[in-house]
This record gives structure tokens, sequence and C-alpha cells, in this order.
């Protein structure tokens, strides 16, 4: 093993690995809490108001901080580039491609798997190369090996469910 | 099928480009500032979107317990993680451990409620998950 390419992979701490969990905890509760809205009127509704109170929550959040939206780029940090704003283009348009799968014969198992088949990939893809301008990190055999131990778990526990 | 396929790998795909773009902006402002733009936009497109389609005020639309209303909170809680998370551990690390934690959490949650399924499988996937977050970390 090249101390080379290690360096460039930084592997996470236990922190940041109970950091991920917690927020994949929050995901599942927000999910939940989000379908809940959908269930009495619609997902596009469900989105639209999660969106809404999300503002004002991130607002709240950031006077907490004594931080202004527009004082967060300080010092020697570099200036964002106009399409880092653009984030939850991405994120409005998932809601509408999830309900729609859902809908669809593959049902939220196969939603779920499949969405997952596109994270990995795209996640792949995007240290790998490095793209949109965030750090090169090329995957070792070992980060291969805990993505499909994480990926077989996630899958049986998603078709498990569902049955 | 072919066409929900792409449709639900594509949610995937969109679900990790708005981290890979939000943990960007978090780079040269703060994952706060990030998670907050992130809602701005997502709001705006979905506000355009819902005036062409006339879906902004359907029937029901306060009908639910007050706690589901928290989603959107917790939402701002969730992107500003991941947008500190992927600068610092990577795209695939920080989606398989948010994945692996999404779905422990939520065996955990139909534990809770007494939901059907197999447990012996939710058991399964759940230690391999945990095997699988284990081999990400820092050797001593």
């Amino acid at each position: 093993m090249t101390s080379s390419v290690t360096a460039s992979l930084p592997r996470p701490s236990p922190f940041h690995l109970l950091l991920a969990f917690g927020s994949g905890g929050l995901l599942t509760l927000m999910v939940d809490f989000n379908g809940l809205v959908g269930l009495y009127a619609t997902p596009f509704y469900s989105s639209w108001v999660a969106h809404g109170t999300g503002i004002v929550a991130a607002l709240a959040f950031l006077a907490l901080l004594r931080l202004r939206p527009e004082a967060g780029a300080g010092g020697a940090k570099p200036a964002a580039p106009l399409w880092a704003y653009l984030g939850g283009v991405s994120g409005a348009l998932t809601v509408i491609l999830t309900s729609t799968a859902v809908n669809s014969p593959l049902a939220l198992s196969g939603t779920l798997a499949l969405g997952l088949a596109g994270q990995v990939v795209f996640s792949l893809a995007a240290d790998r190369w490095g793209l949109l301008g965030m750090p090169v990190r090329i995957p070792l055999l070992r980060d291969f090996a805990a993505l499909a131990l994480i990926a077989a778990g996630s899958v049986i526990i998603i078709f498990g469910r569902g049955a | 099928m072919i066409e929900a396929i792409l449709i639900a790998t594509l949610a995937g795909v969109l679900v990790s480009l708005s981290r890979q773009i939000n943990g960007r902006l978090a780079v040269s402002t703060t994952p706060l500032v990030a998670s907050f733009w992130n809602h701005v936009v997502g709001f705006a497109v979905l506000t355009a979107i819902g005036l062409v389609i006339g879906a902004l005020w359907p029937a029901g639309a306060f009908s639910a317990p007050w706690y589901a209303y928290l989603g959107g909170t917790i939402g701002v809680i969730f992107v500003a993680s991941g947008s500190w998370l992927i600068a610092r551990i990577g795209a695939i690390n920080t989606a398989m451990l948010v994945i692996g934690g999404q779905m422990v959490f939520g065996v955990a949650l139909d534990l809770v409620r007494g939901a059907e399924g197999h447990v012996l499988a939710s058991a399964l996937g759940v230690a391999l998950i945990i095997a699988g977050a284990a081999l990400t970390q820092r050797r001593r």
C-alpha cells in the first residue's frame, strides 16, 4: 500500500461516524414526519412546507449562533461560485422523483434500494474525480469492502421490512 | 418499468449531487449557511412548480399532527451536518455512514412501534452495517 494514496484519503474518526449515524437517524425521523404531512395532504405539499419551515428554522439557528448569512464568508475562505447556491434545486427535484417512483411497481423498497445505488455510483465518481470543487479521494479496497457491507445490510433491511 | 428504475436511481444521484454542491458552499461559508441557501432555493423552485401545477394548497394542508411539521427543522440540521462531513471524510464515506444510520434508526423505530417485518433479516442487516461502519474507521 503506497503512502501517497492513503494520505489522500483521510478516514472517518469515531466522531465523524457518530455524527453521520446521528444524521442518518435524523433523516429517518424527517422522512417519517414529512411522510405524515404527505399522507394528510400531498408529498409535494409536504416538501414545500418542509423547505419553507426550514428557512425559518435555519434563520433561527443562524441568529442563535449570531451569524448572518452574508457574514459567513470571512477571512481566508475561497469565494463560492454561483452554482454552489443551487444545491437546493437538486434537493427539491428529489422529492418529486421519489414520490413518482414509490407509486410505480418498484414500491418503497425498490425505490429505496435504487436510490441507494444512485448515491453509491455518484459518490464514488465524485470522490474519484473531485467533482464540483471537492477534494479527490481515491477509494481503496478497504473502502469498497465497507461499502459492500453497508449496502448489503441496507438492502437486507429494506426488503426484509417491505415483505 | 425501465422508466421507474431510471427515476428512482436518478433520485439517489440527486441526493448525492445536492450534498456535493452544498458541501462546496459550506467550504466557502459555513454548513448552516449552506443549509439555509439549500432551503431558500429549494423553496423557490417548489413554489414555482407548485404555482404552475396548482399544488401549493391541497385539502388537508393543516390536518397532520403538529409535530409532523418539524420535518423541515430536522432537515436543516441534516443538510448542515452532511455539508460539514462531506468536506472532511468524502462523498462515499458520508453517503454510506448516513445511510447506515438511517437504516439502524429505522429498524429501532420499527421495534418501538412494533411494526411487522423480519426481525432476523433486520438484525443481520444491522450487524453488516456496523461491521462496514467499523471498517471505515482510522487505524490506530
